[in-house]
């Protein structure tokens, strides 16, 4: 009787460790053979990687702390970048697009706007009903918070619907958002240095910077109409989290209770990956769509190579996530309740962490990276509804091969995919870029099943 | 139906007390409600439109019970198994096809004009040389993993139908596909499709049930509900799996034979990875581990698309887009509420 049938001839540790360091060694040969062969050409085939991963690892990272989280995977991923990139081309259609296939869909801004206002009604429920229902009227507060959240939810329409002034519609928001953060941070800093003593000079000063500031930052905004690019970005990224947000809240976490296996809810979220793709072909059809090139087509000569100046932008915003994310994960106490959740649920939940919530910005913040991943190539390439499908598996191979559930594993498991797609159709075609990825993810995962870098 | 314990008994018209009836009786109302349309269906839209339909039908029949074989009893939820229903199509669209391809001026290309039997057992047999390769290296993995690998499945076969060129013709697919036929009688009436398609489901079926109630299928279910076990008992796990799994995918390649044969052109947008997805739908929705469950989801998947042409506010062109929404919703609701099926035996 044999107990482990189950391995088959190469699975040994020590063998599969071989292979594939056998493999790395052949990739790193084939590129270094290239290289010999032409530097320039492979110059600039490092640059298109460059700029490909920079979007892969973006992905990736999302994918790898959402997962690493609450194990599962959220196929609602893909969407997100989807609708980050479609939320761009429906609030320039009207303007940039010069009106061309001009997009408005009176439902999808009711949607959006229902979604909005519940989900800023959760949030003022989580922070302010919690801590004031002791001392005032719990009925005045829940009418207060439902007016408010009502509020949210219209200014969204508005926003939604007078898409081609979005720079004077969104100004007060902006304006609102500059003062709360200069205040907020000219805050920490004073009392830092000041200390407990002049707690209310302190708030004196950083409510008048704040409030200067987000005057400011309010004019300038409806000054300057170069502005909306910008905050199509940062409004469609933003929309795209809070429904990845609301989708945690209100279904995935009463799912998880009741679900037996991570499979019922990978079965769900792909029933809502392809509830939502259809949605995208409903409203904006199916043929592909382009957005506007954002600083010139003219690409820019770097040593030989050429890069488009956008795709230098996009691996500085890639480096400014991993940055960002790591410094959540690591310095913040959101960051440390984010690694206790995923090391054990239960125990956080029992030391008085409130999961519901973390896990909640959790998804947020996943869903705003898969989104961002989504405009960034939307911008570089087109915008098709099979967008989604095909940027959550690359996410997904490249958190995969990363090591899952690992930061760097995944910024270096996306950079190495792009590279290895590149890299890859310089013999091949390029419509064999897909296969490419999916034979270096079965490889990988053959050989190497726990990725490059696996969670410890 | 019982009352609420210590309760008065809740008259018949409550709608708890309906809706609980409903809830206790799922599969008999599943079965009543599908089958009732279909045949209303029929009989409103007429014969022709009928034969169409079932044998869409049958084809979608073969595909999700042959599934069903690997999600429902094996437990490898696996979405590339559109791959093999291409190989199907592909072979014997390769090997029947007449079409004079010098005139497109596309490239050279030879012509086999083989009948289209032989063509249906040679891509059956590739489809399952195939699915022994691939199952050999999918065999490590599961649950999630086996997920991801097997959409790569699918990308990889879609992307080698589209750009192999030489054998597939690519984008411009392939024309004038044989009908099906036996000495003097030729398959060309829809009826006789039809027969013939509802003949391979029939078998199909047969196969699949005797193979599940057989001792092969207890321990299929046994490496489902805990793999381990079954290991501990002394059955090779991988052989199984791995025999389940060519076995599915042959079924899958005859169903991709008769496609072909029947639209008379392939090209790859019949089996992009979308297609493999609602596929997955399908055999969640009509049950998992449920063979009539099967048939009954394909049953209900077909009549789905056109039930929904008849909606008012669901225009012509969009008819693909809202079943795939209707699914999707579906999908979360099944897993809220019901993560076996409609008729289904194994909670996913």
């Amino acid at each position: 009787m044999r107990l482990r049938s189950s391995r088959t001839f190469w699975s040994g540790d020590r063998r599969g460790r071989l292979l594939a360091a056998a493999l790395v060694t052949a990739v790193i040969a084939y590129v270094g053979w290239k290289i010999g062969e032409s530097p320039s050409q492979a110059l600039q085939f490092g640059f298109n990687g460059l700029s490909v991963g920079a979007i892969y690892a973006l992905l990736a990272m999302g994918f790898t702390i959402v997962y690493s989280t609450v194990w599962f995977f959220d196929l609602y991923y893909g969407a997100s970048a989807a609708i980050g990139a479609y939320g761009v081309f429906y609030l320039r259609s009207k303007d940039a697009l010069s009106g061309l296939h001009s997009v408005h869909n009176a439902y999808v801004n009711v949607l959006f706007a229902s979604v909005v206002a519940g989900v800023v009604a959760w949030i003022l429920y989580e922070t302010l009903y919690r801590r004031l229902s002791h001392r005032y009227n719990r009925e005045v507060l829940l009418a207060a918070g439902g007016i408010v959240s009502a509020a949210a939810g219209c200014y969204t329409l508005a926003v939604l619907h007078y898409t081609e002034n979005l720079n004077v519609v969104l100004s007060p928001a902006v304006g609102c958002a500059a003062a709360l953060a200069t205040a907020w941070l000219v805050f920490k800093g004073l009392e830092r240095v000041v200390g407990g003593a002049g707690r209310r000079i302190v708030v004196g000063v950083a409510a008048v910077m704040g409030l200067a500031v987000g005057a400011f930052a309010a004019l300038y905004v409806v000054g300057e109409p170069g502005t909306r690019l910008y905050l199509s970005w940062v409004l469609s990224c933003l929309l795209a989290g809070v429904v990845g947000l609301a989708l945690y809240r209100g279904l995935y976490a009463h799912m998880r209770e009741r679900a037996r296996s991570p499979l019922v809810m990978l079965v769900a979220t792909l029933g809502i990956l392809l509830a939502i793709s259809a949605a995208i072909v409903l409203v904006f059809g199916s043929p592909a769509r382009p957005l506007p090139d954002v600083f010139g087509s003219q690409p820019r000569e770097i040593w030989g190579g050429t890069i488009k100046d956008f795709n230098l932008f996009t691996v500085g915003v890639a480096i400014v996530a991993f940055l960002g994310l790591l410094f959540l994960l690591k310095r913040t106490s959101l960051g440390r309740a984010i690694r206790a959740i995923g090391d054990d649920e239960e125990v956080s939940k029992v030391v008085g962490i409130n999961t519901t919530v973390v896990i909640s910005i959790v998804f947020f913040i996943g869903a705003v990276y898969a989104a961002l991943a989504g405009v960034l190539s939307g911008h570089d390439t087109a915008i098709q509804p099979r967008m989604g499908l095909l940027l959550l598996l690359k996410g997904w191979i490249a958190s995969v091969v990363g090591g899952i559930g690992n930061l760097y594993g995944a910024a270096i498991g996306g950079l190495a995919l792009g590279m290895v797609e590149q890299f890859g159709i310089w013999d091949l075609a390029g419509e064999w870029r897909d296969v490419i990825s999916f034979v270096l993810l079965i490889l990988f995962l053959s050989f190497w099943p726990r990725g490059l870098l696996p969670r410890r | 139906m019982k009352a609420e314990a210590g309760g008065r008994p809740r008259p018949a018209w409550d709608p708890r007390r309906l809706l609980s009836g409903v809830r206790g009786n799922l599969e008999l109302w599943a079965n009543l409600i599908i089958l009732t349309w279909a045949v209303a269906f029929a009989v409103w839209q007429g014969t022709g439109f009928a034969i169409g339909l079932g044998t869409v039908f049958a084809i979608w029949g073969i595909l999700s019970v042959s599934l069903n074989l690997v999600v429902g009893y094996t437990g490898l939820l696996s979405v590339g198994h559109i791959g093999f229903f291409g190989i199907g199509a592909y072979a014997v669209a390769v090997l029947t096809s007449t079409q004079d391809y010098e005139l497109l001026r596309t490239g050279a290309v030879p012509t086999y004009e083989w009948p289209f039997f032989a063509a249906l057992v040679v891509g059956v047999g590739l489809a399952g040389l195939a699915a022994l390769v691939v199952g050999v290296v999918f065999n490590r993995f599961r649950d999630d993993i086996f997920v991801l690998v097997s959409f790569g499945f699918a990308i990889i076969a879609f992307n080698s139908f589209l750009n192999l060129r030489g054998v597939t013709r690519g984008a411009f697919g392939i024309h004038e596909v044989a009908r099906p036929q036996i000495g003097p009688w030729v398959f060309d009436e829809e009826f006789d499709f039809l027969v013939l398609a509802l003949v391979c489901l029939l078998l199909v079926s047969l196969v699949s049930w005797l193979i599940v109630t057989s001792s092969f299928g207890r321990v299929l279910t046994t490496i489902r509900e805990d793999e381990r076990t079954a290991e501990v008992f002394g059955y090779r796990v991988t052989h199984y799996k791995l025999a389940v799994w060519v076995i599915s995918a042959m079924m899958a390649a005859l169903a991709g034979g008769l496609f072909g044969s029947w639209t008379r052109f392939v090209d790859p947008n019949s089996f992009i990875l979308l297609e493999s997805i609602l596929l997955v739908c399908i055999v969640i929705l009509g049950g998992l581990a449920s063979i009539w469950g099967s048939l009954l989801g394909a049953l209900a998947f077909v009549l789905l698309e056109e039930g929904l042409r008849f909606l008012p506010f669901v225009p012509d062109v969009h008819v693909g887009q809202a079943r795939q929404m209707t699914l999707g919703l579906m999908l979360v609701l099944l897993m809220l509420f019901r993560p076996q099926g409609l008729l289904g035996r194994y909670k996913l």
